[in-house]
């Protein structure tokens, strides 16, 4: 470790030192991964090859499932990128201190998952190559070009929400000359750091933190609305606009948990990630899991209790009949092992948040199967015959290699990008505690003394 | 301005499914190879769906042969992204197929269920690429289609018309079904003109549609059977 | 109207690619049309479909010399507009990959390589062959079994065979029974005539109305809305099974297997007891309802008295599964629907008492009066062709003809494949030179391997089958037909049409085999053999002798080329009065109107013509015929009429179920296989592909741990069959059915035929369907 850029390295402050470590450094675990991941996700764009060469049919779809894997990941994927931007929107503005060590890894989970999910639908497509019609011919009445237009917005905004906090580390970079010094001087864009511009960022960030709440919103609620607009039974619901936000965000939690967990662990952050994030973490998650029950169970009460023909098919399709085992799973992974492991101080450790995380993601991932698939195979129309879905290999494959292409994606971030603010932490511990102090005063009634006049 | 509509009299429908092979004819759909149809994915544009009721010894049969609906408020329509699904102000539901970005947000916004998808490109067998219909274009890969109404007809018809110099017949715009069909259980027209059969026959108290509770507002009506 | 009207087609509907790929160019992605295409040339032209027995009226599309499209001629009066699904899809025969396009012999001996030959050449491979046979004068060893073979087309073949001295033609097509029935009860031998028009209620006992019956598009007619009528007849059905007609009926009245019969019979116990008979048609027009004293003083048990004795609602409704109080209300509804109808179906005929049973059935019709009245059953002649040419017989062909027919008939039957079969494999050396083969695919019969082992024997086995079918792997010479698509046929409309009906089947396109269709070789190979055959059919071509037959009906004074529906009922309104009034001064108008029109028909059937009840010497109707009695007391059979055995047959122990077999309409008849289109659904009541199944009640299946869609092999004694099971609510718990028709992929032979056993009714010769026994095991 004697190059240049170790010993650069080596004369930063030691919190620099720490968080910029994977920069310079790379270990041959992560070499082995990335090789793996990038053998997957090169498998995944060979079979989305063959199903463009020869057409949809080389997926496991048939009328009337007309939509599967991929518009269930597309939901999935998007509802993980309410991770960050939404997350580290929301804790900024309610000031939440202990928010400083996350936003970070939380957004570039959102700009990087949202890409990934933003192209299911793309490749869910009969006629990518006419995809450009959706400007040429765009409908504005379809709730598919509202998904367009949010999606596109969220997108640009949680990577101007991504990057514009990531100026001060930049040019820390920069000026470290640890790395890459033309790359960072143009990331950096002249940023020096001066009360002034550190001023002006603020109020940015103040500002974007306000704006992309109601665009994360919007994206999810909308995500709802395709569904809900068709008068498909258990899809033509009101509820799916605020249900979908809600998982959206409950699998955003769970993702950044996972991630966190993931990266204290390879990147030795334990320093940064502390056991009182991992509580707080853990208690929002229990939080999302007893809303989720509650979404959920409205849900399927409002469907149940109508009783129309249609809805019960489907409702009767889910809780007993063939879907019986992917809705059940759900139950249990969305809340039972949660709530099981959330709701004691002793299980919110990184080990017991890593397992709710884990056991909350694949929940969502089968609500999402759940929502889709049993209503695709029972049509409305009561002669229709019902469908049926197995997804075939090629479908597995593009969305094991979206998955992996993900991950690999993170990692090389996290090789780019310090995966914690390194200033933000610094304002914590150097303006954070002095206004926390004063906020707290300015809670408690006045000291009995100083209450003269 | 006709508004283009059918009346399927389920009382005469035998299930006999002439319709349907007709309506390919007429429209160039290929057959489907096995294994996809045993996926779910054979396209009848036209399609004679059955349900029994009861058991041995006493069963029934319901029968009622399904086209696209022509609803007068498509949801198919509407949440189309790049309008390639539309209604002409004759009421005609079509599809443009060189348009469609193949997402199928149609198929599952129709109640009906009508709209077939192009999973692959058509494959026409060498006895199928040679009786092809001139007046219908084919479908490439990764689009939908349905029903039209045979709507090519109409302007057929209407050139006819226009060159004999005379109006447009109930008799000249007949869509392949209702004509193949040996049991006269389709019958079409424009169900506002009272000359037209179709217009006695939906106000028939017999008359229902699918699922009017949807709004949709179906321009096919099915006579109860008796 | 020129129907052949020839007009420029405009490109609409943003179309025109369908024509490019008809062109052979690639399809292309974007459905753009080819810059190069220019709108074609369209042709309609009336003709016939003759894919089975119904020979409706179709109006094919024809676009720049290329079959678009089958439509429905509306001016055929007994399809009137209409198809059947098989109808349209015959597009798909007409340009099927498989078809063979030229005729082929064997290169060396039997199962050698084909080798593809000339018309001509066949031809006169054929011509030498036959020659030498006459010359040795043996020209009875030459025999030809016809399929399906009706009109001209049979009387061609038969003066064929006449003149050049063989008695043995065999033409076994579709044989329902019915004949028979008629032929004893009313000493007419015709199969009747159905007059739904004017039914008010149709009782069929398993006539496979809307399916594969003679003609399902005449079912179908009568329910079409009229202008002025908009009702239709009730159609209840007795059957077995649920088939696609008890489907649809508006009753189902399931029966045991084999018990037909004796629910009609208790059906006319209700109609006597309650009086509900016509006794004034009885008394004036039936013998042997009431008991009488014959001539020696005997004294016989009429009708009346042995349904009384014998048929006790009760017990009928023991043998038959049907609750009495239905019973007694399908009797009811009988009675008071006139005019009300019996259709009697194979069904009922298809068993070794098929005879008896089936009059049975149609007596329901002699207690009511329903014959020879509108709305009823009825017996009318043939449309009035000229005849052929006289036939001319040498020395050779009289001794030929004098032999006696190798396949031997039933006294009440035509011969049939199954005794030509028997025949041929009987004795040391075959009786036959040379088989023809036309319409014919004996493979796959029931009959299978004794066909096969007879087609072994004879040295040249000629068939004219279009397509490769199981037989012609058997023969040695195919001199494949034109498909009627191409080439000129009479089509006249089955029995069961009320009125006289001769359609015109017409070359629609130019031929796509270079070969010659089997009528033309017919009169090319008398041509070719001179002397007194070519003087007995001195025809040039079909059409030739097409047009000289329809000479006949120019000149019968009766009758019109279609016409519409006005039209139609004008002449019928004018007949009725006795007028008649010629459409066209000259036959060749004639002629041209018969081919544009697509034929000719004569819509007035003369109910008060006495031929039409019974021709009988004393002019009536007979309910316990001489002349059966008579033989069976000949044959030593212990069967009488309207005597069944009392008692529900029940299946033997180690095969317990009964079979059911059945034909798939859509895919009846050995070569419909190959429209995709019908593989692909051959009915709305399963969702099935392109695959043979069995209909398993659901209890059974779970009994045996067979789910839907399973694989499961049904044993006989007789073979195994194996097919994928659809569990079907509609079949009785223990019944299999098993349809015939779908091809199967692992071997085309595989036939749930080939299962039965080969029991017949030995006084009409018909096979029966319904005494076969099996078990089911999982495969
Ligand atoms: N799989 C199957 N087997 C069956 C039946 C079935 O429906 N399906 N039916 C059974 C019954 S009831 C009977 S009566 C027999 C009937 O058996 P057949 O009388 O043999 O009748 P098909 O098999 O219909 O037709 C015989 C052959 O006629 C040929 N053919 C078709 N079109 C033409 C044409 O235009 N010209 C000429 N010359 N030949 C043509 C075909 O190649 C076909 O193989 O078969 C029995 N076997
Ligand atoms: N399109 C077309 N139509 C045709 C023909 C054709 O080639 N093409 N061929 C014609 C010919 S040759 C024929 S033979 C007919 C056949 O036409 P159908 O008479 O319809 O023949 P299947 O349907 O085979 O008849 C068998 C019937 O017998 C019943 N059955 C079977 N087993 C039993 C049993 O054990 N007991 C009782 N009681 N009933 C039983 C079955 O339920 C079935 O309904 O179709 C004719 N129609
Ligand atoms: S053609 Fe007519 S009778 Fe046959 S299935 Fe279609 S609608 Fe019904
Ligand atoms: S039936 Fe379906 S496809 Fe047809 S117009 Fe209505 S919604 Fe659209
Ligand atoms: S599949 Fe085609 S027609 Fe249907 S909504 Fe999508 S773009 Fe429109
Ligand atoms: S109207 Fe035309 S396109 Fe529609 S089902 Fe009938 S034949 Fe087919
Ligand atoms: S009923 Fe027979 S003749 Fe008529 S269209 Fe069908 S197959 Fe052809
Ligand atoms: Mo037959």
């Amino acid at each position: 470790m004697n190059d240049p850029a170790s010993a650069r390295l080596s004369a930063l402050p030691a919190d620099a030192r720490t968080i910029l470590a994977p920069l310079v450094e790379t270990g041959w675990r992560f070499r082995l991964w990335a090789g793996l991941l990038g053998l997957v996700t090169l498998w995944g764009a060979v079979a989305y090859y063959l199903q463009l060469r020869y057409g949809l049919g080389r997926t496991g779809l048939n009328q009337p499932e007309y939509w599967g894997i991929y518009i269930i990941d597309f939901v999935f994927f998007i509802g993980i990128s309410h991770a960050g931007t939404l997350i580290s929107a929301i804790l900024r503005v309610s000031q939440a201190e202990w928010r400083r060590p996350i936003t970070r890894s939380a957004e570039f989970i959102t700009v990087l998952v949202l890409g990934f999910g933003a192209i299911q639908p793309i490749i869910d497509l009969g006629r990518p190559d006419r995809l450009f019609n959706v400007l040429f011919h765009a409908q504005l009445r379809s709730p598919l070009l509202w998904d367009v237009m949010s999606i596109g917005l969220y997108l640009t905004a949680s990577t101007v929400y991504l990057y514009l906090p990531m100026l001060p580390d930049l040019a820390l970079i920069r000026d470290s000359g640890i790395k890459a010094p033309r790359l960072y001087r143009i990331l950096a864009a002249g940023y020096r750091d001066t009360p002034q511009q550190r001023h002006r960022l603020q109020r940015v960030i103040g500002v974007l933190a306000i704006v992309v709440i109601p665009i994360a919103v919007s994206v999810h609620t909308i995500i709802g609305w395709i569904f809900a607009m068709t008068l498909r039974p258990m899809w033509h619901s009101t509820i799916f606009g605020p249900y979908f936000v809600m998982g959206a965000i409950y699998s955003g939690i769970a993702a950044i948990l996972i991630a966190m967990v993931l990266l204290r662990r390879f990147y030795n952050l334990g320093d940064y990630f502390r056991p009182v994030h991992f509580d707080y973490m853990g208690r929002l998650l229990l939080l999302f899991s007893l809303l989720w029950l509650y979404f959920t169970f409205a849900e399927y009460l409002t469907a149940f209790y109508g009783a129309e023909p249609a809805e019960m098919r489907t409702f009767w399709a889910k809780v007993s009949g063939p879907f019986a085992v992917p809705f059940w799973a759900m139950v249990i992974s969305c809340f039972v092992i949660p709530v099981a492991l959330m709701s004691r101080r002793a299980t919110r450790t990184p080990a017991g948040t890593m397992a709710a995380g884990v056991s909350v993601v694949i929940g969502m991932w089968l609500e999402r199967f759940n929502i889709v698939v049993p209503t695709s195979v029972n049509p409305r129309f009561e002669l229709e015959s019902l469908g049926h879905y197995m997804p075939s290999w090629v479908e597995l494959s593009i969305m094991a290699g979206t998955l992996s292409g993900f991950a690999l994606l993170y990692m090389a971030a996290t090789k780019f990008f310090p995966i914690i603010s390194i200033w933000e932490v610094r304002e914590g511990r150097e303006v954070g505690l002095r206004e926390v102090a004063e906020r707290i005063e300015g809670y408690l009634p006045a000291q009995a003394g100083a209450e003269s006049q | 301005m006709p508004r283009w509509g059918m009346v399927i009299d389920l009382d005469r429908c035998t299930g006999c499914g002439a319709c349907e092979i007709a309506c390919k004819s007429e429209n160039n759909i290929p057959s489907t190879p096995h294994d996809q149809a045993v996926m779910g994915r054979a396209i009848s544009w036209m399609k004679v769906l059955a349900e029994v009721e009861g058991e041995w010894p006493d069963c029934r049969v319901r029968f009622a042969p399904r086209p696209c609906m022509h609803c007068d408020n498509p949801p198919c329509v509407k949440v189309c992204p790049v309008a390639a699904t539309y209604i002409n102000p004759e009421g005609l539901v079509g599809q443009i197929y060189a348009r469609c970005i193949g997402c199928r947000y149609c198929a599952n916004a129709c109640p009906y269920t009508v709209k077939y998808f192009n999973w692959y490109a058509p494959q026409w067998e060498e006895s199928e690429r040679a009786h092809l219909n001139p007046d219908v274009s084919v479908r490439p890969k990764g689009v939908i289609e349905k029903c039209t109404f045979c709507h090519h007809r109409l302007q057929l018809a209407r050139e006819t018309a226009a060159a004999e110099g005379r109006e447009l017949r109930e008799s000249d715009y007949q869509p392949a079904c209702a004509e193949v069909c040996p049991s006269g259980a389709i019958i079409f027209g424009d169900l506002d003109n009272p000359l037209h059969r179709v217009f006695a026959a939906r106000h028939d108290p017999r008359a229902t549609r699918l699922m009017e509770d949807l709004g949709t507002e179906p321009k096919v009506y099915y006579l109860a059977r008796a | 109207m020129r129907l052949d009207r020839r007009e420029f087609l405009a490109s609409v509907g943003g179309g025109c690619a369908g024509m490019m790929l008809a062109t052979g160019c690639a399809p292309s992605g974007s459905g753009q049309p080819d810059p190069g295409w220019a709108p074609g040339v369209e042709v309609l032209q009336n003709s016939s479909c003759l894919i089975c027995p119904a020979r409706c009226g179709i109006r094919a599309r024809v676009v720049d010399g290329r079959l678009v499209r089958i439509a429905g001629n509306p001016l055929h009066p007994l399809s009137r507009g209409g198809l059947c699904p098989r109808g349209p899809a015959a597009v798909q025969m007409l340009y099927h990959p498989e078809r063979l396009r030229a005729p082929r012999v064997r290169a060396t001996a039997r199962a050698g390589a084909w080798r593809d030959i000339t018309a001509d050449a066949a031809l006169e491979l054929v011509a030498r062959r036959l020659a030498e046979l006459r010359s040795a004068g043996r020209p009875e060893r030459v025999a030809a079994l016809c399929g399906y073979c009706s009109g001209s087309m049979e009387a061609l073949w038969r003066q064929f065979m006449l003149a050049y001295g063989s008695p043995n033609l065999v033409s076994d097509g579709y044989d329902d029974g019915t004949a028979a029935i008629a032929t004893v009860m009313h000493a007419i031998p015709r199969n009747p005539s159905y007059d739904f028009d004017r039914a008010r209620l149709v009782l069929s006992f398993g006539a496979p109305l809307f399916e594969a019956w003679w003609a399902p598009t005449q079912a179908f007619a009568a329910l079409r809305p009229t202008r002025d009528s908009v009702g239709r007849p009730r159609f209840i059905q007795v059957d077995t099974r649920f088939s696609r007609t008890a489907a649809w009926s508006d009753e189902w009245i399931a029966v045991r297997p084999r018990t037909h019969a004796v629910l009609a019979l208790g059906i006319a116990y209700v109609l006597i007891r309650e009086e509900l008979v016509d006794s004034d048609f009885l008394a004036r027009h039936v013998d042997g309802y009431e008991d009488w004293t014959d001539a020696g003083g005997t004294r016989h048990e009429g009708y009346r008295a042995a349904v009384l004795r014998h048929y006790r609602t009760e017990e009928v409704s023991q043998i038959t599964g049907v609750p009495v109080e239905r019973i007694v209300a399908t009797a009811k509804t009988f009675a008071d629907s006139a005019p009300a109808l019996v259709v009697c179906g194979s069904d009922v005929t298809y068993s070794p008492d098929g005879l008896l049973a089936g009059m049975a059935v149609h007596s329901l019709n002699v207690l009511v009066g329903s014959i020879n009245r509108p709305g009823g059953v009825l017996y009318r002649d043939d449309p009035p062709l000229a005849p052929l040419a006289t036939p001319q017989l040498d020395a050779t062909a009289r001794a030929g003809m004098a032999h006696r027919p190798l396949a031997a008939a039933a006294p009440l039957g035509a011969a049939t494949a199954r005794s030509l079969a028997e025949a041929l494999v009987a004795g040391d050396a075959p009786p036959v030179d040379v088989l023809f083969l036309y319409y014919a695919n004996p493979l796959a019969s029931p009959d299978a391997e004794t066909w096969a082992a007879a087609l072994d024997r004879i040295p040249l086995v000629v068939s004219f089958t279009p397509f490769p079918d199981e037989t012609s792997g058997l023969a040695d010479l195919i001199v494949p037909d034109l498909l009627a698509q191409e080439r000129w046929q009479d089509a006249p409309a089955p029995a069961s049409h009320p009125y006289l009906t001769w359609g015109l089947t017409q070359p629609l396109v130019e031929p796509l085999a270079h070969t010659m269709d089997t009528a033309n070789f017919l009169l090319a190979l008398a041509r070719r053999l001179g002397g007194s055959v070519a003087r007995s059919l001195p025809y040039p071509d079909f059409r030739e002798l097409l047009k000289a037959r329809a000479r006949g009906l120019f000149e019968a004074r009766r009758g019109m080329p279609f016409g519409d529906a006005f039209e139609t009922q004008h002449q019928a309104q004018m007949e009725e009065r006795g007028w008649w009034l010629p459409g066209t001064s000259d036959f060749e108008s004639f002629w041209r109107e018969l081919v544009e029109r697509g034929g000719w028909v004569d819509p007035f059937h003369d109910h008060t013509n006495p031929a039409g009840l019974s021709r009988a010497p004393n002019g009536r109707v007979q309910l316990l015929p001489a002349r059966l009695s008579e033989l069976l007391r000949q044959s030593g059979s212990r069967l009488a009429p309207y005597l069944f055995p009392v008692g529900a047959r029940q299946p033997p122990g180690e095969f317990p179920l009964w079979l059911n077999v059945y034909r798939v309409s859509t895919l009846a008849s050995g070569t419909l296989g190959l429209t995709r289109w019908l593989a692909e659904r051959p009915t709305p009541l399963l969702d099935t592909h392109d695959e043979p199944w069995i209909e398993v009640n659901p209890a059974t299946a779970r009994a045996l741990g067979l789910g839907d869609g399973d694989r499961a092999r049904v044993i006989s004694p007789r073979g195994q069959y194996a097919a994928a099971v659809r569990l079907s609510p509609g079949t009785a718990p223990d019944v299999v059915c098993a349809p015939y028709g779908p091809p199967h992929r692992d071997a085309r032979a595989a036939n749930p035929l080939q299962l039965m056993d080969r029991t017949t009714d030995p006084l009409t010769g018909l096979a029966s369907w319904c005494t076969t026994f099996v078990r089911l095991e999982p495969a």
